[in-house]
């Protein structure tokens, strides 16, 4: 009896074990939050990340809920994972409120919110594949997007 | 939205690093060639309010974009069609053309840096027969480029998106849609496609490629488009 009862508490343990490290790569396997790249950089340029600042470089990953910000000599230009093209000019700020890319589950968004500067638009699958996916805002307006190309210039406040 | 007072603390760090002076200076062409166009110019310079231009896709088309406030909205649907708004409360002003010139003395830099377009997805688009799940002519050799761009390619997604024209109802049109993308990608697999790399979508006539009114027969709209990437 006693026997059993050692059993069944090895079992138990191996199972909370097992459950756990099942649960850790279920976490892990939990959709990328990476959302595009960078890929043209010139001058000073960086990705802001709640608290850090991340400078800018090609090839730097970058998340929803990202700041772009270009010095008065920078530019950048991002890929997203949806094949949506944008660049900006210099003195640029544009935050990246929503990316949602999901042909399985048919889910389509981008919400890009733009400060200042200068910004073109090239459009993605997003636009493509879901009906009023796509929201450039600035202060004064919001942009609706079918596919297609745009540019954007914000001024100062 | 939830991280904006932290990224807001750090806006003075920012300006540090990027330097102080946000206003450039605009290059303006004096020449320019009528008078619609020098107007447009000096809207553009006018450094009240945001400027919104619709460029040329890289396959030179132009779709369409709506600007839109508080005070009311805007089509822009040529290529260099511009408008400029002040504040949200005040409506966008009647789209005028802004010529090359003007595009590449404000929007240059940010040109510079559009990213490469080679890796991006290729689109075609398959068109109908009215109200049918045929072809019309023309396609035909589209489908043997699509079919050629696949085996290059070896994409890993293919979207498929039915539409048709504004001639019947929303329903009816829905379900034609679906017919003709189901058509579509039934061709493909026929050819050896891979079913696990094809999206299928269908969009009825909700997203016309022209606009028309509602009843109206249009060519054009009876499509299917094909996205490899």
């Amino acid at each position: 009896m006693e026997h059993h009862g050692l059993r069944r508490l090895l079992l138990f343990t191996i199972a909370v074990f097992f459950a756990l490290s099942i649960g850790e790569k279920a976490f892990s396997a939990a959709p990328s939050p990476i959302i595009g790249t960078l890929q043209r950089v010139s001058g000073t340029a960086a990705v802001v990340r709640q608290d850090q600042i991340l400078p800018a470089k090609p090839g730097l990953e970058i998340q929803a809920n990202d700041t772009l910000r270009t010095g008065t000599d920078g530019s950048i230009g991002v890929v997203f994972h949806d094949d949506t093209l944008l660049s900006l000019g210099p003195g640029s700020v544009l935050v990246i409120d929503e990316f949602v890319y999901a042909p399985r589950q048919g889910k389509f968004s981008l919400v890009l919110r733009m400060l200042k500067g200068t910004a073109v638009y090239l459009s993605g699958l997003i636009a493509k594949l879901g009906p009023d996916s796509v929201h450039f805002v600035t202060p004064s307006a919001s942009v609706g997007v079918r596919g297609t190309k745009f540019a954007v210039k914000v001024q100062e406040r | 939205m939830k991280l904006w007072p932290r990224v807001q603390i750090l806006w003075p760090l920012l300006f540090l690093l990027a330097g102080c002076s946000g206003n450039r200076d605009l290059k303006v062409s004096p020449s320019a060639p009528h008078a619609k166009v020098e107007q447009a110019q000096g809207e553009a310079e006018s450094s009240k309010g945001d400027l919104f231009v619709l460029l040329p896709e890289p396959n030179g088309e132009a779709g369409s974009i709506r600007v839109a406030n508080a005070g009311g909205s805007q089509i822009l649907d040529k290529p260099g069609d511009m408008t400029r708004v002040e504040d949200f409360n005040r409506p966008p002003i009647a789209p005028r053309l802004l010529d090359e010139k003007g595009v590449a003395s404000i929007f240059g830099d940010a040109l510079l840096a559009q990213p490469d377009l080679s890796p991006r997805f290729v689109s075609f688009t398959l068109w109908f027969e009215s109200d049918r799940t045929k072809f019309a002519n023309g396609s035909k050799e589209t489908l043997s480029e699509i079919l050629t761009t696949v085996e290059i390619r070896k994409p890993k997604e293919i979207h498929i998106v039915g539409h048709t024209d504004r001639v019947g109802t929303d329903s009816h049109n829905l379900k034609l849609s679906s017919r003709r993308a189901n058509f579509v990608r039934d061709f493909l697999t026929s050819k050896g496609v891979k079913s696990s790399v094809l999206f299928v979508s269908f969009q009825g006539e909700s997203r016309p490629f022209v606009y028309t009114e509602d009843e109206v027969a249009e060519p054009l709209n009876r499509r299917v488009e094909v996205m490899i990437r």
